[in-house]
């Protein structure tokens, strides 16, 4: 776009102030697990790697992480798996059936969480089902489950008929046809689905913090430790967390950037 | 039409001919059963618990009007109410302020740049809601980064505590939290803006500023629509960070829903709430839409 070099100094600077403010809240704590912290006040000439050490004897956090990444699998899985079979049902057919069906799951999506949360509870309540991890990984997975449905419809409707019609006239039985033709084309969209919507449920707070029982995930776990402030190890728990979320964010982005051409020559 | 040729005709699906009945029948209980036994019924069940009332702590399934009279008359709430609205749509429109440059200066960049910077833009998003909230809180404070940066400017003397317990901490909270929502749809709509439609708008003589006015402005309203319901919606669902910047005076409509689950222990008013707090989110995402169809429509 055409502009003058005064305005795009401007807009440079503007966006430098947005950068700061997102970094800022994530980079303090970073920078600050490798130093000694000292009455809550950061020691800057004095470097350490104990927040690390002291990181790896938290109990607590460590099983609040094993929840965390045992619910973020489970809620993948059973939405790649839903989430397919759901994509398969409306695209086999029309019926305004389907239409409801896909408006229903989008609902979570589209509401607060705070209400897919209280429905969730409610609802728990209502038929007896005592609040767990199992409640959790339900409730993970009806949110996502609408990112990775809508991920995988898209890429089966960019997929020309005739490939599978192909299938079919060479022999191939259904299950065939799904193993050799269907799925690698999915498997791409797939893998993208699974690790966003694993970062969601990696780091989702409203939700669970309604269907939780007694078990918590790492976000619960942090915030109930909030109100008495964080230890050092958190600091250094967060430094791991961005380089991890961060790799697992280039990755999707990988997979989820069409490679139409590239699946055409496979 | 035989089942075969049905068959045929939607063989976009391998699942049909193989085992049609079967597979078909339980497809279509999975289709149809999870999403009404995980989604709707939870819905339908929080809708009713809405019209019930509770008695100490016993729940009384009589339907009643109450916990929505309740709302109306009580002068406690609907204050809070407006309030919220008018914070939210603050935070809407300060994110919009900060992500409208930042997404015209992306847009403006070359290749590789472009995606990087965006990508960069998005990274945060998936850090820990808490933590952030956390450090946020902790840059706010009396004895923050941002109160220590005033004091080496000279433009205050001594720590200013307007920043963190009140509703202003809310407010630049929610806001520092939700910028990359608002930067991400602007984006979008700015990149469909054909180039050529700039170049015609220069051959005919538009300064940049006309051009902007003219044809960028206009066509990129869509998204700065767009981008705005997601802040809005985002941020009045949110009860977490005016509970943990909020402090006393920062009360917002999500905490004291989020209270009617924990120490108020009233299911059925908070589940009222939470319906007229949905009512507000389908009417935020309407509007949104409405507005970004109609500036569509125009153009």
């Amino acid at each position: 776009m055409i502009r003058s070099r005064l305005v795009n100094i401007c807009l440079a600077a503007i966006t430098a102030v947005v950068f700061i403010i997102l970094y800022g809240p994530i980079f303090v704590p970073i920078v600050s697990s490798f130093f000694v912290v000292k009455w809550g006040n950061v020691q800057w000439d004095q470097t350490t790697l104990a927040a690390y050490v002291a990181l790896a004897h938290n109990d607590g956090i460590l099983e609040a992480v094993k929840n965390t990444i045992l619910v973020g699998i489970s809620a993948v899985i059973l939405s790649i798996v839903i989430g397919t079979l759901l994509a398969f049902h409306y695209q086999s057919g029309r019926s305004r059936g389907r239409d409801i069906i896909q408006f229903i799951v989008f609902l979570p999506f589209l509401m607060p969480p705070i209400i897919t949360g209280l429905s969730l509870l409610i609802y728990f309540r209502e038929i007896d089902f005592e609040r767990s991890l199992v409640t959790v990984i339900i409730g993970h997975t009806v949110f996502v489950l609408a990112l990775v449905y809508r991920t995988i419809l898209v890429r089966l409707q960019a997929l020309s008929r005739s490939m599978v019609e192909a299938s079919y006239d060479l022999g191939a039985s259904g299950w065939q046809t799904f193993r050799h033709v269907l799925l690698p084309h999915l498997a791409s969209a797939m893998i993208g689905a699974a690790v966003l919507s694993f970062a969601l449920s990696f780091d989702e707070t409203m939700i669970t913090i309604l269907v939780t029982g007694t078990d918590s995930t790492l976000p619960i776990r942090l915030w109930a430790m909030m109100r008495l402030g964080f230890t050092p190890d958190i600091n250094a728990l967060v430094a791991i967390i961005l380089a991890l979320t961060t790799a697992l964010c280039l990755i999707a982005a990988r997979h989820l950037m069409p490679r139409e051409a590239g699946a055409r020559s496979a | 039409m035989s089942e075969a040729a049905g068959n045929r005709r939607v063989a976009g699906l391998a699942i049909e001919s193989a085992a049609p009945r079967a597979w078909r029948a339980s497809l279509a209980v999975i289709a149809y059963g999870l999403p009404i036994a995980f989604i709707l019924l939870p819905l339908l069940a929080f809708l009713a618990y809405s019209f019930f009332s509770v008695s100490g702590v016993t729940m009384s399934y009589t339907p009643t009007l109450m916990n929505y009279q309740r709302f109306f008359t009580d002068p406690v709430f609907l204050p809070v109410f407006w309030r919220t609205c008018l914070l939210c749509l603050e935070v809407a429109v300060l994110a919009v302020g900060f992500g409208y440059p930042v997404a015209f200066f992306l847009a403006g960049l070359e290749g590789r740049k472009k995606y990087t910077l965006l990508l960069l833009l998005m990274v945060p998003l998936l850090m820990s809601y808490v933590i952030k909230i956390y450090a946020i809180r902790s840059i706010l404070g009396g004895n923050g980064f941002l109160n220590r940066a005033l004091l080496a400017l000279g433009i205050i003397d001594q720590p200013l505590t307007i920043f963190v317990y009140n509703l202003n901490a809310v407010l630049l909270t929610l806001t520092a939290l939700l910028i990359p929502f608002a930067v991400l749809p602007i984006f979008l709509s700015l990149e469909r803006i054909p180039r050529n439609l700039l170049e015609a708008s220069a051959d005919l003589g538009a300064s940049n500023l006309q051009s902007f006015r003219r044809v960028v402005l206009p066509l990129s309203l869509p998204g700065t629509a767009t981008a705005a319901t997601f802040v809005f919606v985002l941020a009045i669902g949110d009860f977490l960070t005016p509970q943990m910047v909020g402090g006393l005076s920062g009360f917002t409509f999500g905490r004291i829903i989020y209270s009617q689950f924990g120490t108020a222990f009233n299911w059925p008013f908070g589940a009222a709430l939470s319906v007229i707090l949905a009512a507000v989110v389908i009417l935020a995402i309407a509007a949104g839409t409405r507005l970004g169809g109609r500036q569509r429509g125009a153009s």
